[in-house]
């Protein structure tokens, strides 16, 4: 089928518009991040940052306790990423699979749960975890970053699970696989893009967020990075400069992500069965 | 992460035959092996979400019962007000006009996300891999974008003076627009809020309504154009259909995140000028958390729970009627 | 290879919550001169309260005097009220903090707030009366006073020179005159003066001798109506006119130092400290920064100001009160409230030491106002006023916008006296 020429043309047009769109207000927080403070607040803008520099990000990492603040951010998000997607594996298999009593009761409250207005909920997750005696560790945030992302998890994985032809598995288990076999070497692979999509969302999340992490863990050395990047706007004057040096750190651990985890979600779909 | 590196041993040949949708499997006899199994299966994260989600919204609820200050809080003494906490915001016409403002909001906000979100999603599908692959980058780039990050990029982006926005309005032929207070009016305020949140949320809908399209098994579209239908027919008889549950469940996500979008609102004006773009979460925060009024806030935030369950009962009906059909 | 490197991750993280928890285990109760060895004193100071070479000689003498290690803990403004609450309802709050003067009477009414009537008595019998006053509620002494600070005018002598202008301005009226001239004669902004710089609004209403809220009953509401409260927006609205700056923002949103330090500012309304943030942006400016005392109606009566400070309290539930008396001892003691104020800039807390500010040009602006200045009201209703959204940031925003001053007063007085009577 031939398409003409304006055919072909107007979404690579259209594309071009809203990548810059898009990419605009990023590019505007990297730019930021290596103009000289000079160049910043300026009467007209500085499109480019000709006049390079990388002493705002200078400042952003020789910041107190940068070092520990990464380990812990990594810690945390890792590890309620990864926890989410086990149990929310577990949940979903049994949701999209399984016949049982009071089935529809979980998915609703799976659903139920996502709706969760965590922000607002702060100050008594904060007194159960202060009377606890949990503050400043790790382990409440992780555990509450897992339940935060794990409805979610659970209800696209279901989807996904269930999108994977039963005969597939079948057929395994006919070839001699076990359940556990025929569910870890024939649906998991299918799973790929399921899996990269939820814990991309996990990630992005538990990375992100801050509220409670601000009130449960006030000591220097239990800080996240949501703590870092608002340090730099002192009464000596907001140093926008690092602040977006800040954040652009702060987002680069995101993007790698999905450069790595788009490489196996692309993989896994051509391996998988959309290609046949 | 790890879960997904191994792949299948060998490309398993059935794979063609399926394409029946999500619920088109049959039942087989094995799931009755172990009647236990799938209550097993649901334990670990069930107890979690029971004592990490259920506790504090229980504990919460708790608290909207007290009278809890700064000097309660301090002091660790509860004081009983009995229902005072929901009578006095119930009470406040404060809370029903942010309560029909945070509807609007919502509406309007999940209205642009969904559509351009669509659009862009089939334009991904559409287009050539390496154009694809350039806005999907674009896409991902706004959505890695820390919240923290974009509300300060959006607040000099429109900024009175020194904004970018303003700038290029001047330039364009706007001359009245070069001092422009984007944070001075209601609806100004809201038009940034709103572009901010369209533009973080429109890659999450557009990257999985495309992943979603590229499981469409093409053998639908083959038999679609061999029935001699055109582009609009696929779409609309194999596309849309093949995408409505992926749209439903979408839309009720964008619903309760917008919804829910506190530090966007938040840190963009705080909520002003004079307190006009005030949505729930941000009231409850304000009441709750910036005036120490605990108790209060956690009564409007037990309110704001319950308003949400009105506007996404329709998609929960959906949902239950669905699962008893299945 | 991917999981081992998530497993390594995982146990550095129980390792990092382990020492976050060990970490307090240690404060057990001791007393006397050398019996605090291995205890450790945190102290929250805000930001930009403890200069650079202060704080390592407080440090170094607390160290020695008493064998404890200080650990310094630098707090943000933003969101200091929620924070400091529930860092003091904690087992481990910390034991010395700094604590705005506006915001000391409430935080004395919670319980929070250990009593030093002690250190009163042994320290503080020659503190300066005026500005202990905020630390003193129902006639105990809840923190020791540690500085304040008055706002001055911050010019640019260039571009006053460029105007033609030779001497600074002794009255209101002649500093208006400058700033007209200013913007005639130059292209630069004569002076930058955002709508909501409430500090400086507060001023001017001391200034008036005006007052923001009245008894009524038992209880206080607002009292923006008033007449000289009135005055003050007046006066306020005549110099922002003069001004581009954001008429629904205060100081900080810009920085209004980093705007000045483009060179094309006349002049700005704020702290001493406020031209060493001018100087990092811009360096060149730094030669072309001048001070004055914010001008009064006559020469002799400079205008009224808000004097901004801090105290230093101890909370309560501190498991160290001895330690963190011996701490305050030490950083209120002649040599180091001295030092401050001469690192600084700021008005120490006894008359005596008021000398170390001698040859600080800033300073000595910021002196002549500040025996004329005031704070706001001194009751624990008012911490909540200062809670965002600030109803007399919402006063300022709608007289600059035209509202007649008894309109604005209207419009923000239900907010204003929900704040005042919240429960406690």
């Amino acid at each position: 089928m031939k398409r003409s020429w304006f055919g072909r043309v107007w979404p690579n047009v259209i594309a071009v518009i809203l990548f810059i769109g898009f990419v605009f207000p990023v590019y505007w927080m990297f730019a930021t991040a290596f103009k000289p403070t000079g160049d910043i607040i300026s009467e007209d803008p500085v499109w480019i940052p000709f006049n390079f520099t990388f002493e705002h990000f200078k400042t952003a990492v020789d910041a107190d306790h940068f070092g520990q603040m990464v380990i812990n951010s990594v810690t945390v998000t890792v590890l309620a990423v990864v926890f989410s997607l086990v149990l929310g594996l577990f949940s979903a298999f049994a949701l999209a699979r399984m016949r049982f009593k009071g089935r529809r009761g979980f998915i609703i409250g799976f659903m139920l749960a996502q709706m969760a207005p965590w922000e607002v909920m702060v100050i008594s997750i904060y007194m159960i975890v202060r009377d606890a005696e949990m503050l400043n560790s790790l382990v409440p945030l992780t555990l509450f970053y897992m339940v935060m992302v794990l409805p979610f998890t659970i209800l696209t994985l279901r989807g996904f699970v269930a999108a994977v032809p039963r005969e597939l598995e079948e057929s395994a288990m006919v070839d001699g696989c076990t359940r556990m076999q025929a569910f870890r070497r024939v649906i998991l692979p299918l799973l790929a893009p399921g899996l990269m999509s939820t814990s991309l969302f996990g990630f992005i999340t538990a990375w992100n967020e801050f509220p409670i992490a601000l009130l449960l863990n006030k000591d220097a050395e239990a800080k996240t990075l949501p703590a870092w990047l608002p340090s730099f706007q002192t009464v000596y004057g907001d140093d926008w400069g690092a602040t977006m040096a800040a954040s652009s750190i702060f987002a680069i651990p995101i993007l790698l992500l999905f450069v790595f985890l788009q490489r196996r979600a692309v993989a896994g779909l051509t391996d998988g069965a959309v290609k046949g | 992460m790890t879960v997904q590196t191994e792949r299948p041993p060998s490309g398993p040949p059935e794979v063609v035959k399926s394409g029946g949708g999500r619920n088109g499997a049959p039942r087989t006899p094995r799931a009755r092996a172990g009647a236990l199994a799938p209550y097993l299966l649901l334990l670990p994260a069930l107890v979690a979400t029971l004592v990490f989600l259920g506790w504090p919204l229980v504990n919460n609820g708790i608290l909207s019962f007290q009278n809890l200050n700064m000097r309660q809080v301090i002091l660790h003494l509860t004081e009983w007000n009995g229902i005072d906490n929901y009578k006095e915001v119930l009470k406040s016409e404060d809370f029903w006009r942010v309560t029909g403002r945070s509807i609007v909001f919502t509406a309007i906000n999940v209205v642009l996300i969904m559509v351009l979100g669509t659009l862009i999603g089939l334009l991904l599908a559409k287009l050539g891999s390496k154009m694809r692959r350039l806005l999907l980058f674009g896409l991902v780039l706004a959505w890695a974008m820390p919240v923290i990050a974009g509300t300060t990029v959006y607040q000099w982006l429109f900024a009175q003076r020194y904004g970018v926005v303003n700038w290029v309005l001047a330039k364009i032929g706007f001359s009245s627009m070069a001092d422009y207070d984007w944070f001075g009016g209601q609806y100004s305020t809201f038009f940034v809020i709103i572009t901010l949140i369209v533009w973080q949320s429109i890659p999450f809908v557009a990257i999985n309504l495309y992943a979603a399209t590229t499981t469409i098994p093409k053998e639908l579209y083959e038999a679609a154009s061999l029935d001699g239908a055109g582009a609009w027919k696929q779409f609309t008889s194999v596309t849309l259909p093949f995408l409505r549950p992926f749209l439903y469940a979408t839309t009720f996500l964008e619903v309760i995140w917008v919804f829910k979008a506190l530090a966007q609102v938040y840190a963009i004006n705080k909520g002003g000028p004079d307190r006009l773009t005030e949505i729930l979460p941000v009231y409850a925060y304000i009441e709750g958390s910036g005036n120490q009024h605990y108790g209060m806030g956690s009564a409007i935030a037990m309110l704001t729970i319950i308003i949400m369950l009105f506007l996404t009962a329709y998609h929960l009906r959906i949902v239950l009627k669905q699962e008893e059909d299945a | 290879m991917k999981r081992k490197l998530i497993a390594a991750i995982g146990v550095a993280g129980m390792l990092v919550s382990i020492a976050a928890c060990g970490d307090d285990g240690d404060d057990k109760k001791k007393s006397g001169a050398d019996g605090f060895k291995g205890e450790t004193l945190t102290l929250w100071a805000m930001d930009g309260s403890t200069p650079d070479q202060w704080t390592k000689d407080v440090k170094a003498e607390f160290e020695k005097k008493t064998g404890a290690k200080l650990k310094l803990e630098v707090q943000q403004w933003n969101g200091i009220q929620q924070k400091l609450t529930a860092a003091l309802s904690e087992e481990n709050p910390p034991d010395v903090f700094e604590i705005g003067n506006t915001q000391t009477a409430a935080y004395a009414k919670s319980g929070g707030l250990a009593d030093l009537s002690d250190l009163k008595e042994s320290v503080g019998s020659d503190w300066t009366e005026s500005i202990n006053k905020s630390t003193v509620v129902d006639g105990k002494q809840y923190a020791a006073p540690w500085f304040v600070l008055n706002r001055v005018v911050l010019y640019n002598k260039k571009v006053w020179a460029d105007a033609g202008i030779k001497k600074t301005p002794k009255t209101r009226d002649e500093f208006y005159a400058a700033l007209k001239k200013i913007g005639q004669k130059t292209d630069a902004e004569p002076i930058y003066l955002p709508g909501q710089n409430w500090y400086h609004f507060v001023g001017l209403v001391i200034g008036e001798g005006g007052e923001l809220v009245k008894k009524d009953g038992d209880k206080y509401v607002s009292n923006l109506d008033d007449p000289k409260v009135a005055k003050a927006a007046e006066t306020y609205k005549k110099f922002q006119a003069l001004s581009k700056a954001p008429k629904n923002k205060d100081e900080a949103t810009p920085q209004q130092a980093e705007v000045f330090a483009k060179g094309k500012t006349g002049a700005f309304i704020g702290m001493s400290w406020e031209a060493a943030t001018a100087v990092k942006a811009n360096k060149k400016i730094e030669k072309d920064i001048g001070y004055f005392t914010i001008p009064g109606p006559t020469a002799d009566k400079p205008e009224g100001v808000f004097l901004g400070g801090s105290n230093l309290a101890v909370a309560a539930t501190s498991k160290k009160q001895e330690l963190a008396k011996e701490f305050l001892k030490i950083a209120l003691s002649d040599k180091f409230e001295g030092q401050l104020a001469k690192e600084s800039g700021v008005i120490p807390n006894k008359k005596a030491l008021e000398s170390n500010l001698k040859g600080n040009a800033a300073a000595e602006a910021a002196a002549p106002a500040a025996s004329g200045g005031g704070i706001t009201p001194l009751i624990p209703e008012w911490a909540a006023v200062e809670n965002e959204p600030n109803p007399i940031k919402g006063y300022l925003t709608a007289v600059m916008n035209g509202d007649s001053p008894a309109d604005a007063a209207k419009k923000v007085e239900g907010e204003f006296n929900k704040r005042l009577s919240q429960k406690q």
